[in-house]
Protein backbone atom coordinates (compact mmCIF):
# COMPACT_ATOMS: atom_id res chain seq x y z
CA UNK A 1 0.00 0.00 0.00
CA UNK A 2 1.35 3.44 -0.88
CA UNK A 3 2.21 5.72 1.96
CA UNK A 4 0.56 9.05 1.23
CA UNK A 5 2.90 11.64 2.60
CA UNK A 6 0.40 14.39 3.28
CA UNK A 7 1.66 17.60 4.70
CA UNK A 8 -0.27 20.31 6.47
CA UNK A 9 -1.16 21.78 3.10
CA UNK A 10 -3.99 19.60 1.84
CA UNK A 11 -3.49 20.47 -1.86
CA UNK A 12 0.19 19.57 -1.84
CA UNK A 13 1.15 16.16 -3.15
CA UNK A 14 4.55 14.90 -2.18
CA UNK A 15 6.29 11.60 -2.63
CA UNK A 16 5.42 11.50 -6.32
CA UNK A 17 6.40 12.84 -9.71
CA UNK A 18 4.94 13.35 -13.16
CA UNK A 19 6.95 11.48 -15.76
CA UNK A 20 6.90 12.27 -19.47
CA UNK A 21 8.86 10.47 -22.16
CA UNK A 22 9.37 12.88 -25.06
CA UNK A 23 10.67 12.85 -28.60
CA UNK A 24 10.73 16.05 -30.65
CA UNK A 25 7.90 17.83 -28.84
CA UNK A 26 9.50 21.30 -28.86
CA UNK A 27 6.32 22.96 -30.18
CA UNK A 28 4.06 21.93 -27.30
CA UNK A 29 6.19 20.74 -24.41
CA UNK A 30 6.66 24.08 -22.65
CA UNK A 31 2.97 24.86 -22.53
CA UNK A 32 2.10 21.29 -21.54
CA UNK A 33 4.54 21.29 -18.61
CA UNK A 34 3.21 24.67 -17.49
CA UNK A 35 -0.33 23.21 -17.45
CA UNK A 36 0.83 20.19 -15.44
CA UNK A 37 2.59 22.38 -12.89
CA UNK A 38 -0.52 24.54 -12.65
CA UNK A 39 -2.73 21.49 -12.08
CA UNK A 40 -0.64 19.65 -9.48
CA UNK A 41 2.17 20.46 -7.11
CA UNK A 42 4.44 17.66 -8.24
CA UNK A 43 7.89 17.70 -9.82
CA UNK A 44 7.82 17.06 -13.55
CA UNK A 45 10.48 14.76 -14.98
CA UNK A 46 10.96 14.76 -18.72
CA UNK A 47 12.91 11.88 -20.22
CA UNK A 48 14.20 13.14 -23.55
CA UNK A 49 14.46 10.20 -25.95
CA UNK A 50 17.30 11.74 -27.98
CA UNK A 51 15.25 14.55 -29.52
CA UNK A 52 16.79 16.40 -32.43
CA UNK A 53 14.96 19.65 -31.64
CA UNK A 54 14.91 21.86 -28.54
CA UNK A 55 12.58 19.65 -26.46
CA UNK A 56 15.03 19.33 -23.55
CA UNK A 57 15.77 23.07 -23.41
CA UNK A 58 12.06 24.02 -23.61
CA UNK A 59 11.21 21.51 -20.88
CA UNK A 60 13.99 22.76 -18.61
CA UNK A 61 12.86 26.35 -19.19
CA UNK A 62 9.31 25.35 -18.22
CA UNK A 63 10.60 23.99 -14.92
CA UNK A 64 10.93 20.27 -15.62
CA UNK A 65 13.82 18.11 -14.49
CA UNK A 66 15.30 16.77 -17.73
CA UNK A 67 16.86 13.33 -18.05
CA UNK A 68 18.53 13.08 -21.46
CA UNK A 69 19.02 9.60 -22.87
CA UNK A 70 22.30 9.29 -24.78
CA UNK A 71 20.67 6.91 -27.31
CA UNK A 72 17.07 6.49 -28.47
CA UNK A 73 15.22 3.73 -26.59
CA UNK A 74 11.60 4.29 -27.65
CA UNK A 75 8.70 5.41 -25.48
CA UNK A 76 8.83 2.45 -23.10
CA UNK A 77 12.64 2.56 -22.68
CA UNK A 78 12.40 6.28 -21.88
CA UNK A 79 9.53 5.74 -19.46
CA UNK A 80 11.40 2.92 -17.74
CA UNK A 81 14.40 5.21 -17.20
CA UNK A 82 12.14 7.53 -15.20
CA UNK A 83 10.55 4.59 -13.39
CA UNK A 84 13.99 3.35 -12.33
CA UNK A 85 14.82 6.80 -11.01
CA UNK A 86 11.54 6.95 -9.08
CA UNK A 87 12.07 3.46 -7.65
CA UNK A 88 15.62 4.25 -6.56
CA UNK A 89 14.42 7.43 -4.84
CA UNK A 90 11.65 5.50 -3.12
CA UNK A 91 8.81 7.66 -4.46
CA UNK A 92 5.29 6.67 -3.44
CA UNK A 93 3.89 7.01 -6.93
CA UNK A 94 4.57 8.22 -10.45
CA UNK A 95 2.14 9.64 -12.99
CA UNK A 96 3.15 8.76 -16.54
CA UNK A 97 1.73 10.87 -19.33
CA UNK A 98 2.39 11.67 -22.97
CA UNK A 99 4.34 14.82 -23.76
CA UNK A 100 2.20 15.76 -26.76
CA UNK A 101 -0.62 17.31 -24.77
CA UNK A 102 -3.06 14.47 -25.36
CA UNK A 103 -3.53 13.88 -21.64
CA UNK A 104 -5.29 16.53 -19.62
CA UNK A 105 -3.26 17.53 -16.52
CA UNK A 106 -6.53 18.33 -14.72
CA UNK A 107 -7.25 14.58 -14.60
CA UNK A 108 -4.08 13.82 -12.62
CA UNK A 109 -5.63 14.29 -9.18
CA UNK A 110 -8.51 11.96 -10.00
CA UNK A 111 -6.03 9.32 -11.15
CA UNK A 112 -3.79 9.64 -8.11
CA UNK A 113 -6.57 9.39 -5.54
CA UNK A 114 -7.32 5.62 -5.79
CA UNK A 115 -3.60 4.84 -5.48
CA UNK A 116 -3.18 7.18 -2.50
CA UNK A 117 -6.27 5.67 -0.86
CA UNK A 118 -4.81 2.18 -1.30
CA UNK A 119 -7.70 1.05 -3.51
CA UNK A 120 -5.36 -0.17 -6.23
CA UNK A 121 -1.71 -0.33 -7.29
CA UNK A 122 -2.08 1.00 -10.83
CA UNK A 123 -4.55 3.44 -12.33
CA UNK A 124 -5.09 3.78 -16.06
CA UNK A 125 -6.55 7.01 -17.44
CA UNK A 126 -8.91 5.30 -19.82
CA UNK A 127 -10.53 6.69 -22.97
CA UNK A 128 -11.59 3.62 -24.96
CA UNK A 129 -13.94 5.63 -27.16
CA UNK A 130 -11.04 7.48 -28.77
CA UNK A 131 -9.49 6.39 -32.02
CA UNK A 132 -10.74 4.89 -35.24
CA UNK A 133 -12.68 1.67 -35.81
CA UNK A 134 -9.39 0.02 -36.78
CA UNK A 135 -7.78 0.97 -33.49
CA UNK A 136 -10.74 -0.47 -31.60
CA UNK A 137 -10.48 -3.66 -33.63
CA UNK A 138 -6.79 -3.83 -32.73
CA UNK A 139 -7.62 -3.43 -29.02
CA UNK A 140 -10.22 -6.18 -29.30
CA UNK A 141 -7.67 -8.55 -30.84
CA UNK A 142 -5.12 -7.62 -28.17
CA UNK A 143 -7.65 -8.31 -25.39
CA UNK A 144 -8.62 -11.60 -27.02
CA UNK A 145 -5.06 -12.90 -27.27
CA UNK A 146 -3.70 -11.59 -23.96
CA UNK A 147 -6.76 -12.23 -21.82
CA UNK A 148 -6.43 -8.72 -20.36
CA UNK A 149 -9.69 -7.13 -19.29
CA UNK A 150 -8.67 -3.47 -19.35
CA UNK A 151 -10.65 -1.49 -21.88
CA UNK A 152 -7.89 0.94 -22.79
CA UNK A 153 -4.75 -1.11 -23.32
CA UNK A 154 -2.59 1.55 -24.93
CA UNK A 155 -3.14 4.55 -22.68
CA UNK A 156 0.14 5.97 -21.42
CA UNK A 157 -1.72 8.06 -18.82
CA UNK A 158 -1.17 5.95 -15.71
CA UNK A 159 -0.35 6.13 -12.03
CA UNK A 160 1.99 3.51 -10.59
CA UNK A 161 2.51 2.98 -6.88
CA UNK A 162 5.78 1.95 -5.21
CA UNK A 163 5.24 -1.79 -5.74
CA UNK A 164 4.44 -1.30 -9.42
CA UNK A 165 7.49 0.96 -9.79
CA UNK A 166 9.72 -1.65 -8.19
CA UNK A 167 8.37 -4.37 -10.50
CA UNK A 168 8.66 -2.33 -13.70
CA UNK A 169 12.14 -1.05 -12.94
CA UNK A 170 13.59 -4.59 -13.07
CA UNK A 171 15.47 -6.20 -15.99
CA UNK A 172 12.49 -8.37 -17.01
CA UNK A 173 10.55 -5.27 -17.98
CA UNK A 174 13.49 -4.19 -20.15
CA UNK A 175 12.69 -7.05 -22.53
CA UNK A 176 9.49 -5.23 -23.50
CA UNK A 177 9.30 -2.86 -26.44
CA UNK A 178 5.98 -1.17 -25.68
CA UNK A 179 4.20 -0.06 -22.54
CA UNK A 180 0.86 -1.72 -23.27
CA UNK A 181 0.11 -5.46 -23.29
CA UNK A 182 3.49 -6.70 -22.00
CA UNK A 183 3.57 -4.21 -19.14
CA UNK A 184 -0.07 -4.77 -18.18
CA UNK A 185 0.37 -8.56 -18.23
CA UNK A 186 3.45 -8.23 -16.04
CA UNK A 187 1.54 -6.09 -13.55
CA UNK A 188 -1.48 -8.39 -13.55
CA UNK A 189 0.59 -11.55 -13.13
CA UNK A 190 2.39 -9.98 -10.17
CA UNK A 191 -1.00 -9.53 -8.50
CA UNK A 192 -1.18 -5.76 -8.92
CA UNK A 193 -4.66 -4.30 -8.70
CA UNK A 194 -5.40 -2.28 -11.83
CA UNK A 195 -8.18 0.27 -11.98
CA UNK A 196 -9.40 2.23 -14.99
CA UNK A 197 -10.60 5.78 -14.47
CA UNK A 198 -12.39 7.43 -17.40
CA UNK A 199 -10.70 10.50 -18.86
CA UNK A 200 -11.17 12.55 -22.00
CA UNK A 201 -8.31 12.50 -24.50
CA UNK A 202 -8.41 15.21 -27.16
CA UNK A 203 -6.52 14.68 -30.44
CA UNK A 204 -2.74 15.26 -30.41
CA UNK A 205 -1.66 18.89 -30.45
CA UNK A 206 1.48 18.11 -32.39
CA UNK A 207 2.67 15.41 -34.79
CA UNK A 208 1.40 11.86 -34.96
CA UNK A 209 1.66 8.68 -32.93
CA UNK A 210 5.16 7.25 -32.57
CA UNK A 211 3.76 3.73 -32.76
CA UNK A 212 1.18 4.22 -35.50
CA UNK A 213 3.46 6.28 -37.75
CA UNK A 214 2.97 4.12 -40.89
CA UNK A 215 1.11 1.00 -41.99
CA UNK A 216 4.33 -1.00 -41.74
CA UNK A 217 4.84 0.24 -38.19
CA UNK A 218 1.24 -0.71 -37.33
CA UNK A 219 1.74 -4.23 -38.79
CA UNK A 220 4.99 -4.71 -36.87
CA UNK A 221 3.41 -3.39 -33.66
CA UNK A 222 0.37 -5.66 -34.00
CA UNK A 223 2.52 -8.73 -34.75
CA UNK A 224 4.70 -7.99 -31.70
CA UNK A 225 1.76 -7.34 -29.41
CA UNK A 226 -0.45 -10.24 -30.46
CA UNK A 227 2.36 -12.79 -30.21
CA UNK A 228 3.54 -11.38 -26.88
CA UNK A 229 -0.01 -11.40 -25.50
CA UNK A 230 -0.53 -15.00 -26.61
CA UNK A 231 2.72 -16.39 -25.23
CA UNK A 232 2.53 -14.52 -21.92
CA UNK A 233 -1.19 -15.07 -21.37
CA UNK A 234 -2.00 -16.59 -18.00
CA UNK A 235 -5.80 -16.44 -18.01
CA UNK A 236 -7.54 -19.56 -19.40
CA UNK A 237 -8.97 -19.21 -22.91
CA UNK A 238 -12.65 -18.41 -22.91
CA UNK A 239 -14.96 -16.57 -25.30
CA UNK A 240 -15.16 -12.88 -24.34
CA UNK B 1 34.43 -34.83 -55.78
CA UNK B 2 32.09 -33.77 -52.97
CA UNK B 3 34.64 -35.11 -50.46
CA UNK B 4 37.33 -32.86 -51.92
CA UNK B 5 34.98 -29.85 -52.05
CA UNK B 6 33.96 -30.29 -48.39
CA UNK B 7 37.58 -30.59 -47.33
CA UNK B 8 38.69 -27.51 -49.32
CA UNK B 9 35.72 -25.50 -48.02
CA UNK B 10 36.56 -26.56 -44.45
CA UNK B 11 40.21 -25.57 -44.78
CA UNK B 12 39.36 -22.20 -46.36
CA UNK B 13 36.79 -21.42 -43.69
CA UNK B 14 39.23 -22.39 -40.93
CA UNK B 15 41.80 -20.03 -42.44
CA UNK B 16 39.21 -17.23 -42.59
CA UNK B 17 38.34 -17.81 -38.93
CA UNK B 18 41.93 -17.64 -37.82
CA UNK B 19 42.34 -14.46 -39.85
CA UNK B 20 39.26 -12.89 -38.22
CA UNK B 21 40.49 -13.79 -34.72
CA UNK B 22 43.93 -12.38 -35.58
CA UNK B 23 42.36 -9.12 -36.82
CA UNK B 24 40.17 -8.80 -33.67
CA UNK B 25 37.02 -9.13 -35.76
CA UNK B 26 35.90 -12.29 -33.96
CA UNK B 27 36.20 -13.12 -30.28
CA UNK B 28 38.32 -16.18 -29.56
CA UNK B 29 35.42 -17.94 -27.76
CA UNK B 30 33.25 -17.71 -30.90
CA UNK B 31 36.23 -18.56 -33.08
CA UNK B 32 36.83 -21.75 -31.10
CA UNK B 33 33.21 -22.89 -31.49
CA UNK B 34 33.26 -22.27 -35.22
CA UNK B 35 36.67 -23.93 -35.57
CA UNK B 36 35.34 -27.09 -33.91
CA UNK B 37 32.24 -27.11 -36.15
CA UNK B 38 34.34 -26.68 -39.29
CA UNK B 39 36.80 -29.35 -38.19
CA UNK B 40 33.89 -31.75 -37.74
CA UNK B 41 32.53 -30.87 -41.21
CA UNK B 42 35.94 -31.44 -42.81
CA UNK B 43 36.36 -34.79 -41.04
CA UNK B 44 32.92 -35.90 -42.17
CA UNK B 45 33.78 -34.73 -45.68
CA UNK B 46 36.84 -37.01 -45.69
CA UNK B 47 34.87 -39.93 -44.29
CA UNK B 48 31.44 -39.95 -46.00
CA UNK B 49 30.97 -43.58 -45.04
CA UNK B 50 30.07 -42.37 -41.51
CA UNK B 51 26.92 -40.78 -42.97
CA UNK B 52 26.11 -43.93 -44.94
CA UNK B 53 26.31 -45.99 -41.76
CA UNK B 54 24.23 -43.43 -39.80
CA UNK B 55 21.62 -43.20 -42.57
CA UNK B 56 21.28 -46.98 -42.73
CA UNK B 57 20.83 -47.26 -38.97
CA UNK B 58 18.26 -44.42 -38.98
CA UNK B 59 16.41 -45.80 -41.99
CA UNK B 60 17.21 -42.83 -44.26
CA UNK B 61 17.34 -44.09 -47.83
CA UNK B 62 19.34 -41.15 -49.29
CA UNK B 63 22.38 -40.68 -47.04
CA UNK B 64 23.60 -37.20 -48.21
CA UNK B 65 20.31 -35.59 -47.18
CA UNK B 66 20.99 -36.65 -43.58
CA UNK B 67 24.13 -34.48 -43.61
CA UNK B 68 22.19 -31.55 -45.06
CA UNK B 69 19.38 -31.94 -42.50
CA UNK B 70 21.85 -32.11 -39.60
CA UNK B 71 23.71 -29.06 -40.92
CA UNK B 72 20.46 -27.06 -41.20
CA UNK B 73 19.44 -28.11 -37.66
CA UNK B 74 22.86 -27.05 -36.32
CA UNK B 75 22.62 -23.68 -38.08
CA UNK B 76 19.09 -23.04 -36.78
CA UNK B 77 20.23 -23.82 -33.22
CA UNK B 78 23.22 -21.53 -33.66
CA UNK B 79 20.99 -18.72 -35.02
CA UNK B 80 18.63 -19.14 -32.06
CA UNK B 81 21.49 -19.03 -29.54
CA UNK B 82 22.80 -15.90 -31.27
CA UNK B 83 19.36 -14.23 -31.00
CA UNK B 84 19.15 -15.12 -27.30
CA UNK B 85 22.55 -13.54 -26.76
CA UNK B 86 21.57 -10.46 -28.78
CA UNK B 87 18.39 -10.08 -26.67
CA UNK B 88 20.47 -10.22 -23.47
CA UNK B 89 22.95 -7.71 -24.83
CA UNK B 90 20.16 -5.38 -25.95
CA UNK B 91 18.64 -5.39 -22.47
CA UNK B 92 22.05 -4.83 -20.89
CA UNK B 93 22.72 -1.97 -23.31
CA UNK B 94 19.30 -0.40 -22.68
CA UNK B 95 19.77 -0.50 -18.91
CA UNK B 96 23.25 1.00 -19.22
CA UNK B 97 21.91 3.82 -21.42
CA UNK B 98 19.23 4.52 -18.79
CA UNK B 99 21.81 4.43 -16.00
CA UNK B 100 24.14 6.83 -17.83
CA UNK B 101 21.23 9.24 -18.40
CA UNK B 102 20.20 9.14 -14.73
CA UNK B 103 23.76 9.60 -13.47
CA UNK B 104 24.37 12.47 -15.91
CA UNK B 105 21.16 14.19 -14.79
CA UNK B 106 22.23 13.85 -11.15
CA UNK B 107 25.77 15.00 -11.91
CA UNK B 108 24.43 18.05 -13.72
CA UNK B 109 22.25 18.91 -10.72
CA UNK B 110 25.20 18.62 -8.35
CA UNK B 111 27.94 20.27 -10.42
CA UNK B 112 25.99 22.27 -13.01
CA UNK B 113 28.16 20.68 -15.68
CA UNK B 114 26.38 19.87 -18.97
CA UNK B 115 26.31 16.24 -20.16
CA UNK B 116 29.43 14.93 -21.90
CA UNK B 117 29.08 14.95 -25.71
CA UNK B 118 29.04 11.59 -27.49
Amino acid sequence: MPTPSATGHSDTLIGGAVLMPALNEEAVIGEHIAKVREAVDLPVWLVDDCSTDGTAQCAAKAGARVIKLPARLGAWGATQAGIREAASRGLDFVVTMDADGQHNPRDIRALIKPVMDGECDVVIGSAPERGSTLRRLAWRMMRLTSGLRCRDLTSGFRVLNQQALSLLSGPRASYLDYQDVGVLLMLEQAGMRILEVPVVMPPRENGKSRIFSSWLAVASYMAHTLVLGTVKRSRPWSPQ
Amino acid sequence: MITLLSAVFGVLLAALLLFLVRRDQLHISHGLGWALAILLCALLGFAPSIFDAMATSLGVSYAPILGVALAIAALVIKALLTDIEISRMRVRQQRLIQKVALLEAELQEITGRPPIDD
